[in-house]
């Protein structure tokens, strides 16, 4: 039992930063149907900027809006002067230049802050020390029915919670939203009533990037490391929440992430035999390609309504 | 644009040109083992295994329109399958080729399966998945007896001692003692010759009755099924197929290295990205592509090989990246990519051949007289 | 100074153009109806005025400029579009596309809210289905909510593409009637494309005959059914 509690809170704080990378994936898949293979080193990006502002001094509480900010900044700007020409050519088009994308930032980030190449070195030889968002000294814990739970974890989900409880303040109740949630629907209409499309694309990407920010701090923060591979593994895992939720549900990707998580955990602890640590990431292809062959909408997905 | 020169397909003229292209050609295949540095074939050998990779990809991607950021993993299912083959079973490294080539195909079959109900993006993922998992595979503890773990194999190439200094073919021995460094001639013959079958391989089938079923899928693939394209089966050979491709330079690296590690950069996803990458930047759907990307890709890596030191920069551009403290090649080639979409979708072959066409007109044989060119059209929608 | 006038437009489709060179007016408070067959460019001609498509030539709203201008900007301009196919956001209920058709509007959520039950009042299918997804509506039950989100944004203009594709004709009259109804008692003006002559005409203040990208016919209701040619060759009647 405490085992079983101990893992799935591991589960769901390790949830919890799929969650917000398949936020970020899902918010923008919405807007434009295209998937950013950039997700993960935007994310990563920001994260070496908030490393860089603790290097300087500055507090955690300031460094994380400024990656957030940083995020929101690039997100936005690669909308608009890659992604919107691009995808007047076509989707394969998009898919290249977020590839291309990914590339040049894992070289970037690599430039800046990999002190020196070691030999052989695959990726992620060099790592900087990461302080965590929440308390996690070995002795951080709580106790809950006999269970070592580590505040970090609780304060990861606890963090997850409310910025889901803002993203749906923020789809239902705000002009922004509404006009998300159309362009997500239909683009074309959206133009017709008023809506500037581009404004909203160029938000989404922004916001896309910044929770994407937020979720590299955090798993940094419970790796207690950034490193240049930080984000390989966490993109798929988000992927699968991604496609798990459906691609189109803002809630469905916090609910995808929350159970890949827990089940990534769990068969990891589990079947320690068979999975155990390595094959983890196997649990990620697993889950895709069930999800895509038996409700490839997802869980929470709309299967689009055409109507003639 | 004036035209300045009239070329007719299958004429004089044209027969000149390709025949001075495939004189220099040959003239390099051959001046490169022989008067090159040791380290130049080494980069050429890279290249080589870049190239071939590269070609098996553009056939699935540049012809098929199905999109993979997983060959990676056939890229290691041979590199293994070689290094398993020859450092466990003492097989003579030539003969794992073709359980190489078996092993991706079947494998690379039966990922096609969810491919055949999968498509764009989704695909995208599922590959990318398999190339994240194969490392993974190969270094869990339970498959250690065979993969050895996270250190890998060594000894996994030919092992030439005093008493066995040399290969001969059938008693025939062209390269003398291949002892020490003499082996890099006969490893970049191994690389050629892999090249020029994965080429033979992908041209015939482009320009088969089968290529012109995948060009159809990629185009349209609702009106290739009304036409009688058999997507299933298309699809899962040409998935096959490419995977099997790629096991060839796969077990070219094991070959040539003496060992296998589940760290190297080719066998990780990297990889696969890298192969996707070099593909579209020499031309996804032309046969030439693959080839001139992989060649340009090296040439940048290896130019910028040096430059995290300052010093090493050229004097005009070191402001630009002496800051750096990694080498920019694959920085600079990211660009590259990225603008090359923008410029010129089909890489750098679409480029040529638009540069070609405003100045030379190549006038087609008369109907019927020959196959037709296969034309390039966009790839189709991810 | 009439509330629409294009000059010389045209337009089209990459290399074809469709819309050659015509000359439209929407005066204050009228209905304008665009009657043509298939093809004859009805739907290219709105497209223009919504700015759509690429066009050339000018298009003036109240006197201004408004060739330049981006499909949404024009919306915000205070011209309304139901386009062809009703265009509803299908993923969204019907509440939030009645929403979405206020999105340009500055003039607080409690007019916004009146003007919901006012148009709530007027199509009460509407009403009961609120929080239903609009992908579910049947096809009349659609137009009318495409209908009732462009007057959301208290348009002085409102371009109907087609309105009565695909309906039955029971349906289309009530549809008709409304809008009438609002020509009538708010002064709306409207411009509207149809294909269905017979209906149509009863209640336009002018009308405007397409045939192949040119403007053929023009005048009142009366003036062209007085006419046998017009009326043989075009209305079929």
């Amino acid at each position: 039992m405490e085992l079983f509690l101990q893992r799935l809170f591991d589960g769901l704080s390790q949830g919890s930063v799929y969650s917000l990378i398949a936020l970020g994936l899902v918010i923008i898949y919405r807007g434009t149907g295209h998937l950013n293979f950039a997700q993960g080193e935007m994310a990563l990006f920001c994260t070496y900027v908030v490393y860089q502002c603790g290097e300087w001094g500055i507090p955690l509480g300031i460094a994380l809006p400024i990656g957030m900010l940083v995020g929101f900044v690039m997100g936005a700007t690669v909308e608009v002067t890659l992604i919107r020409p691009i995808a007047k050519k076509s989707q394969f088009a998009v898919f290249i230049v977020t590839l291309g994308l990914f590339q040049f930032l894992n070289w970037l980030d690599g430039a800046i802050w990999k002190d020196q190449p070691l030999p052989n070195s695959g990726v992620g030889s060099s790592q900087q020390s990461f302080p965590s968002l929440f308390p996690n000294k070995p002795d951080d814990f709580v106790n809950v029915f006999g269970a070592a739970i580590k505040i970090q974890s609780i304060g990861v989900f606890a963090l997850v919670i409310v910025l889901t409880g803002l993203l749906f303040l923020l789809f239902n109740r705000t002009k922004l939203g509404l006009s998300m949630n159309a362009v997500a629907s239909n683009a074309e209409s959206a133009k017709l009533v008023g809506i500037r499309t581009n404004l909203v694309l160029m938000m989404s990407w922004g916001i896309a990037a910044a929770i994407g920010a937020l979720g590299g701090v955090v798993f940094a923060g419970i790796n207690s490391n950034v490193n240049l591979g930080l984000m390989f593994s966490v993109f798929i895992y988000a992927s699968a929440a991604a496609t798990l939720g459906g691609f189109d549900s803002p809630g469905g990707a916090v609910l995808g992430g929350l159970i890949i998580g827990v089940i990534e955990n769990m068969a990891a602890g589990y079947s320690d035999e068979w999975i155990g640590q390595e094959l983890k990431v196997g649990v990620a292809l697993v889950v895709i390609l069930v999800v895509l062959l038996v409700k490839p909408s997802g869980l929470f997905g709309t299967a689009k309504v055409e109507r003639v | 644009m004036k035209t300045i020169a009239t070329i007719k397909s299958g004429g004089t003229a044209s027969w000149a040109i390709r025949l001075v292209t495939a004189a220099v050609v040959v003239y390099l295949m051959f001046w490169i083992p022989t008067s090159a540095s040791n380290g130049m074939i080494d980069s050429c050998i890279t290249a080589l295994t870049l190239m071939a990779a590269a070609m098996s990809l553009n056939l699935l991607l540049g012809y098929t329109g199905l999109i993979s950021i997983g060959h990676s993993a056939f890229f290691g299912i041979g590199a293994y399958t070689t290094g398993i083959l020859v450092s466990r079973y003492g097989w003579s490294p030539f003969q794992t080729l073709a359980v190489a080539f078996v092993i991706a195909f079947v494998v690379g079959a039966l990922v096609s399966l969810p491919a055949l109900r999968i498509k764009g993006v989704y695909l995208a993922l599922v590959t990318l998945a398999l190339g994240l998992v194969f490392p993974q595979l190969v270094k869990a503890q339970k498959l250690e007896w065979l993969t050895g773990g996270a250190r890998g194999l060594d000894k996994t190439g030919f092992r030439f001692t005093k008493d066995n200094p040399t290969y001969e073919i059938f008693g025939w021995n062209p390269w003398g003692s291949l002892r020490g460094e003499n082996v890099k001639p006969f490893h970049y013959w191994i690389a050629m010759i892999i090249v020029i079958g994965v080429y033979l391989v992908c041209r015939g089938v482009v320009k088969s009755r089968a290529g012109r079923s995948m060009i159809a899928i990629r185009d349209n693939e609702t009106a290739a099924a009304v036409m009688g394209v058999n997507l299933a089966i298309t699809k899962a050979l040409v998935f096959g197929l490419s995977a099997a491709l790629c096991a060839l330079p796969g077990s070219l690296s094991a070959i040539r290295t003496g060992n296998v590690t589940p760290d190297s950069t080719n066998i990780t996803v990297q990889g696969a990205i890298t192969f996707l990458i070099v593909m579209v930047v020499g031309g996804a759907g032309s046969l030439w592509g693959p080839i001139i990307g992989a060649g340009l890709f090296v040439f940048i890596t290896e130019l910028t090989g040096d430059w995290s030191d300052p010093d090493q920069i050229p004097g005009i551009i070191r402001p630009l990246f002496s800051w750096s403290n990694t080498p920019p090649g694959s920085g600079i080639f990211a660009i590259l990519l990225i603008v090359l979409m923008f410029v010129a979708p089909f890489g750098i072959v679409g480029m040529w051949r638009r540069l070609v066409a405003r100045f030379v007109t190549v006038t087609p044989r008369p109907a019927g007289t020959g196959t037709i060119e296969s034309v390039v059209s966009a790839p189709a929608e991810a | 100074m009439s509330i629409l006038h294009a000059r010389q437009l045209s337009a089209g489709y990459g290399p074809v153009t469709v819309l050659h060179d015509i000359e439209l007016v929407v005066e204050e408070g009228e209905i304008v109806v665009i009657l043509g067959a298939n093809g004859a460019g009805k739907t290219t001609t709105m497209r223009a005025v919504s700015g759509t498509i690429p066009r050339q030539g000018s298009v003036e709203l109240n006197g201004h400029d408004i060739t330049k201008l981006s499909p949404d900007a024009i919306v915000r301009q205070g011209v309304a579009q139901v386009p062809q196919g009703r265009g509803t956001f299908p993923e969204l209920s019907v509440h939030d596309n009645l929403r979405a058709g206020a999105i340009t509007r500055h003039d607080g959520s409690a007019a916004v809210a009146a003007d919901m039950e006012r148009w709530y009042g007027q199509f009460p299918r509407l009403a009961e289905r609120k929080d239903q997804r609009a992908g579910s509506l049947s096809g009349g039950e659609q137009q009318m909510l495409a209908i009732a989100r462009a007057l959301m944004s208290r348009p002085k203009l409102l371009l109907c593409d087609e309105p009565s594709l695909g309906l039955a004709p029971l349906i289309t009259q009530e549809l008709f009637a409304v809008i009438e109804r609002l020509n009538k008692e708010e002064g709306l003006s409207v411009l509207l494309v149809e294909q269905n002559a017979n209906l149509a005409m009863h209640m336009a203040s002018r009308v405007y005959l397409l045939e192949t990208g040119r403007i053929v016919a023009e005048g009142s209701a009366e003036e062209l059914s007085a006419d046998d040619t017009i009326r043989k060759a075009y209305l079929g009647f």
